[in-house]
Order: C-alpha cells, then structure tokens, then sequence
C-alpha cells in the first residue's frame, strides 16, 4: 500500500498543498522514503476536501496563448489512498459547461467520466498514458494525479538547511520520457517547490516550479506555478484563486447526477 | 397563417445576425455578463459548406450543405424563487440561415427547461431537453430518443445527432439504485432523409429517390395517452456501471405502412426492454448492451406492413495507445425475430430485410499540436450489408474562440436499400468554421 502512493507534484490539484504541521523532524533521522511519504500527503491529502478557481495560461513557442479555465474540487475518500476530483470547465468557451470526473485509486487504474452538456452524454474515458498533456497545457495527467512512488527509485542527493534535493529514476524506464527527474522539497513543509527533468542524454528539457506560495486557512498553497518545455519552446502558467479547504464536500457530488447537473453551491463561490 | 409565421421568422433571423455580425465586430471581449444576477450568454456563430459529387434528383447536384448559424445559449440560476430547490434554468436557441433552400431562416429551440431539486434525492427536469442514454459510440440500442441523420450526413456538429424533445425527466437516486423517468407527451420523430436535400431508398419509388419521393409520413396523434415513457435504472459496482432500460411509445423511424396506395408510413408502437454495463476491461472500457425490440403492433411478426419484433446487442471496447492516440472498437447485431412468419407474410415483389444485421464500427482519434489539432476517422462497415460509411474529420483551434473543421461522409453500399447504402450518392466533403463566445 505505501509505495502505492502518490509522489506530489505539486501543481494543479496539489493546490491543496500544506503545511505538514509539526512534522519537524530532524533531517538526520528523516529517510528517503520518510521525505517522500511526506510530501505526498502534504501535496494531494491536505484538508478532507478542497475546491479552487484554475486558470491556465498555455504558451507556444511562437507565444501565442491560450486560456483554460477550471473549477476544480478534491474529495479524500481515505488519507493518503483513493480520491475523487470533479473538474468543471469555463473556457474556452466552446468546452464550457463539459464537465470531467475522476475516481483517483492508488493500487488500480483511476475511473474516468466526461460530461458533454450539448449532447446530454455521459462518456466513460479509457484511463491512459499519464505523461499526456493535461487540457493542451505544458502540465501532464501526472503532474495533476500524481505519480507512484513505488515508480521511482529516490535518493537523497543534497541537503541545505531550506531543502532537501531527491534524485527519482524510473524503475520501468520504457513507461516514461524522462531518464531521471530532481525534485526539490522544501524542509519545513515538505512542499515540493522544483522538479527538472532530464533526458537519456543528461540533458535538461522540462522543469516543473511553484512561482507563489501563499497560506490558506493556515495551509501553505501553492497559488502560481508553471511548466516549461526546454527543447519544444513554450511554458503553462497554472494560477488557483478562491482556494478553500474543508468545505464539506460529499462522496454523492462525485456521481452521475452532479455531472448532469453541477453542484452550483460549489462551483459558484 | 404559416406564411405569416414564415415571414416573422425571416425577420426574427435577419435581426439577430445583423446584431450577431455587429457584436462580432464591436466585442473584444465575447462572454458578456451584464449583471450578476443575469445569466451569461454563451455560443457561437458558424459558416458551414459541404460540396457532393454525384448527381442526384435532390435540390442541388453539388452541394448538400450551405448554412450560417448562431446558437446562444445561458443558464440562469434564480435566487429570490423557489430557493430551497435550488432551481436552475436552461437555454439554448438556434438561428440558422439556409442557403440551401434559397436563403431560408429558421429558428429552433434545443432546449428550454428548468430543474430543481424538490428533495434531497429527487431532481425534475421540466420543458425542452436532449436526452441521452446508453453505451454506444453513433449507435443507440436503448436511446431511442430522437436523432437527426440528415445533421449527422451532411457534416453538422455533433451536437446535432442528438434532436431535442419536450418532456419530463424525474431522477430518483438512493444507495440500492437510480432512477430515471422521462415522459415525452409530444412525439418527436428522428429527422431523416426526403429527397430534398438528401437522397434515401423509397420503396414507393422502387429505389433510391430525390424529389420525386411523394411519402407522407403521419405522426401519432397529440393526445394524452400517446405520451412516450423511458425508464431507465442504474448504479455502480465498483467501477463498474450497470442499468436496465425501458421504453414505450413509438418507433422513431416510420417503419410501419399506413395506406401504400397513398404512400403513407407512420411511426408504429414500439416498447423496448434492455440492459447494459461498461466498466475497465484489459486497460480500457469495455461495454455490453442489448435490447429487445417488441414491436406492439406486429408482435407474430405476421404483418408485412408493419416492423417485425428484434433484437439488438452491442459491445464496444475503448482504448488509449498513448501519445494522444485513442482507438474505439464497436461490434453491433441485429436479428430480426418471428423472421419465418415475416417471409411468409411477404408478397412478390415485397423489398425484404435479412434476418440478421451485423455492424463493425471502429473510431480513431488522434491529439496534435498541444491538443488544438483532433484529426478523427468514424468508420461504419457492415459484413452482412455490404457497406461503409467513412467520416473522417480534422478539427483546427486557429485561435481559444476560432475554430475550423474539414470532414467528409463517405458511404458506399452494394445494394439501394441498406442503411447506409441508400445514402451513397449524398457522399459529402464539408468545411465550417465557428467563432464561440
């Protein structure tokens, strides 16, 4: 089960990042698997529940942008273990109102749904590769899901006093584009802050960084963060307003009858 | 009378593309909210052309679509009103201007409807709604619901498949299962070919007909007990979904004689009973559904007039390959039942259907350019019919608003009267562009 879970990357859903509180240990004692462990639940299980204002600012590498907007709301189903994730999206505005739901398991494939509103279709979606983009975006599906922790091999490779440095290689490397990525995980929250990945070649091509942290309801969030693509050109900007934790969000918003008709008390705020 | 309405249309539809093409002009920013209370106003403005080859007896040789479109569309949620059901109302307007019949204009409502949640477990959905049901990719085995075919050949968006219905629809939910209950007390038959505009296989005409068709299609009479009622049951178990379905009312298709010296079909009672469940299979979705198909009118299958009882069975599995690459398979039969009295029941020179139907479906989709490219390709190919219809579709995003799509229908059949055979000469190439707001 442990190694099932979920590495935090820490954008999109990982809005709900926070504050590992009193979990200051020393690094002496703090093993590999301990930061690793950490920081998962402090990026993706923080609050029961959590909801956020996304929008995502797309940049080609001719600059031309492109705008998603998204409300997105988080359920835990079990610390650390299964969540659910509703996304209702707002622009652009041919896709607003479609709404896409996700059933997150951490020992089988997630469950996915879309809702189309002009066709009144409810569509199951195969779930599939996980270093797909996300909505078009530089972020990929696991950038936003999470990526196992059983996937990767990690070693500590630094430690200052604000951080620690994790080197991750792919134990399936085939399953990945990457040949290793470093995630840098802040020391006293356990927020990962940097991730910068790297090809066969040592090469540097992708990094992954929180621009704004801020506190919400007393829980470091991160609020801007943005994806970049060294080789391709062109970067995401991700920024979250109207973040709120604990709002008392329930398993039955995560059903069929939500998609055909969304929960306005929550995505209106 | 009809002419005045006709005439208050044209003028309805002038009006709102000259304001539509005005705003279009002036607003950089398209969405607009003009209070917080007031919905926002949504849609898009389109062009669309789809150019045919083969001639025909239908209106035009060479070209089945030619059409501006604008479609708004808002959803309000009322506060000071019936609070307590958190009531929500829908709205969606079409205004299309033809230039296939000479510029004509027309307006359509898709949907019209309020919901509200009279208690914890109940939502009513109340006026003109889509609606939609089952597991089928473009094949319905218990949504026999509305379709319009003719949006569907000549290129439309697929929202428009789906046609519009007045009715009802109460869903129920609890832990054991949930249910839904719809009552359409007007019928709505599918939108299908009449020569005009598309080519078919008329019967009375011996084959395939343009203009010449003369059918008269009569529609069941608009009283109470002519309501339509679909029922449908569902839950999940684990990540599987499971539901039985029910329907009464009528066939969609006029499958059924009136008068043959008169040309006259009508729309036959039909009840229909199925069952369906879709859940991960082998690292994709995999779904079953059947249906039985009692047709009420012709239940020994003995009338040559009206349709025999079937049955109809599906199974479809979806997968992604990774690299934005997804690839759908769909396997369809058809059995048409109490086929012994259908033959024996057939006179000379009858057109006759084979007992058994089969259908292959396969769809490809393909993800480009950061996902602003889809390049899509339907295909349809029936062994026991000898036929197949091709729609292949690439989709561009010029811009988050701006929107470009090229497509094609491209049907061949060995024989006039198969479903998809009958509509070969109406193969289309078409383009449409649409700008959203």
């Amino acid at each position: 089960m442990n190694n099932r879970h979920n590495i935090l990357l820490f954008i999109t859903v990982s809005l709900f990042v926070a504050l590992a509180g009193g979990s200051s240990a020393g690094a002496d004692q703090t093993t590999v698997d301990e930061i690793v462990s950490k920081a998962n639940r402090a990026a993706f299980y923080q609050g029961a529940d959590g909801r956020a204002q996304v929008k995502m600012t797309i940049t080609d590498n001719q600059a031309r942008e492109r705008i998603r907007e998204f409300v997105i709301l988080r359920l835990n189903v079990e610390e650390g273990g299964a969540q659910k994730y509703y996304v209702f999206f707002e622009k652009p505005d041919d896709v607003a109102n479609m709404v896409y739901m996700v059933w997150k398991y951490t020992d089988k494939d997630d469950d996915r749904w879309l809702y189309l509103p002009a066709l009144d279709l409810v569509r199951r979606v195969a779930s599939g590769d996980k270093r797909a983009s996300f909505v078009g975006s530089h972020f990929l599906y696991e950038d936003v899901s999470g990526r196992g922790i059983g996937e990767d091999v990690h070693e500590l490779i630094e430690e200052t006093d604000e951080y620690y440095k994790l080197k991750n290689t792919p134990k399936d490397p085939d399953s990945v584009e990457f040949a290793y990525y470093e995630l840098w995980i802040d020391k006293k929250t356990y927020m990962p802050t940097r991730a910068e990945y790297h090809d066969e070649q040592g090469s540097l091509y992708r990094v992954v960084e929180a621009l704004e942290i801020q506190e919400i309801q007393g829980l470091p969030t991160v609020i801007r963060s943005k994806a970049s693509d060294l080789t391709g050109g062109g970067s995401t900007v991700t920024e979250f307003s109207n973040v709120e934790y604990n709002i008392g969000l329930t398993d039955d918003i995560f059903t069929e009858r939500y998609l055909r008709r969304p929960p306005v008390r929550w995505i209106r705020r | 009378m009809d002419s005045e309405i006709d005439s208050m249309k044209q003028r309805i539809c002038g009006a709102v593309f000259l304001c539509a093409f005005f705003l279009s002009l002036s607003a950089r920013a398209w969405a607009f909210q003009l209070s917080d209370d007031f919905p926002e106003i949504h849609g898009f403005l389109e062009g669309a052309g789809g150019l045919k080859f083969k001639d025909g007896t239908t209106k035009h040789d060479d070209y089945n679509l030619l059409e501006a479109r604008l479609q708004l569309r808002g959803r309000y949620y009322p506060r000071d009103f019936l609070n307590r059901w958190t009531p929500e109302i829908n709205v969606k307007g079409d205004f299309l201007l033809d230039g296939y019949f000479g510029g004509a204009t027309d307006v359509s409502l898709r949907e019209l409807n309020a919901l509200i949640t009279p208690a914890h477990f109940m939502d009513i959905k109340l006026g003109r709604q889509v609606f939609t049901w089952g597991t089928g990719d473009y094949l319905f085995v218990n949504d026999v619901f509305p379709k319009d075919y003719v949006s569907f050949l000549i290129g439309r968006d697929d929202e428009y498949l789906k046609a519009p219905s007045d009715g009802v629809r109460i869903s129920l939910y609890n832990k054991m299962a949930n249910l839904e209950v719809i009552a359409i007390p007007f019928f709505e038959p599918n939108v299908i070919p009449t020569g005009e505009r598309l080519s078919f296989f008329d019967s009375f005409q011996q084959g395939i007909a343009g203009r010449e068709s003369e059918r008269v299609l009569i529609e069941p009479p608009r009283q109470p007990s002519n309501t339509e009622y679909a029922l449908r049951a569902y839950r999940t178990f684990g990540s599987y979904e499971a539901a039985l379905y029910g329907f009464y009312g009528f066939y969609k298709m006029p499958r059924g004689y009136k008068n043959e010296a008169l040309r006259q079909l009508y729309y036959p009672g039909l009840s229909v009973y199925g069952a369906s469940v879709r859940g991960p299979v082998a690292g994709g979705i995999g779904s079953l559904e059947a249906g039985y198909y009692d047709s009420r009118e012709d239940r020994k299958g003995d009338d040559r007039l009206i349709e025999n009882p079937s049955f109809k069975a599906l199974c479809g599995y979806e997968r992604d390959l990774g690299n934005d690459l997804r690839v759908g398979v769909q396997y369809q039969y058809e059995q048409i039942l109490n086929y012994t009295e259908y033959q024996a029941a057939l006179l000379a020179g009858d057109f006759f259907w084979d007992e058994y139907r089969h259908l292959i479906t396969a769809r490809l989709t393909k993800l480009l350019l950061r996902q602003t490219l889809h390049l899509s390709l339907f295909s349809f190919y029936s062994p026991s019919d000898h036929e197949v219809y091709l729609r292949p579709s690439a989709t561009y995003d010029i811009k988050d608003n701006v929107e470009l799509s090229i497509g094609a229908n491209l049907i061949w059949g060995d024989e006039d009267k198969t479903e998809f055979g009958q509509f070969e000469e109406n193969t289309n190439v078409y383009m449409r562009v649409r700008i959203s707001f």
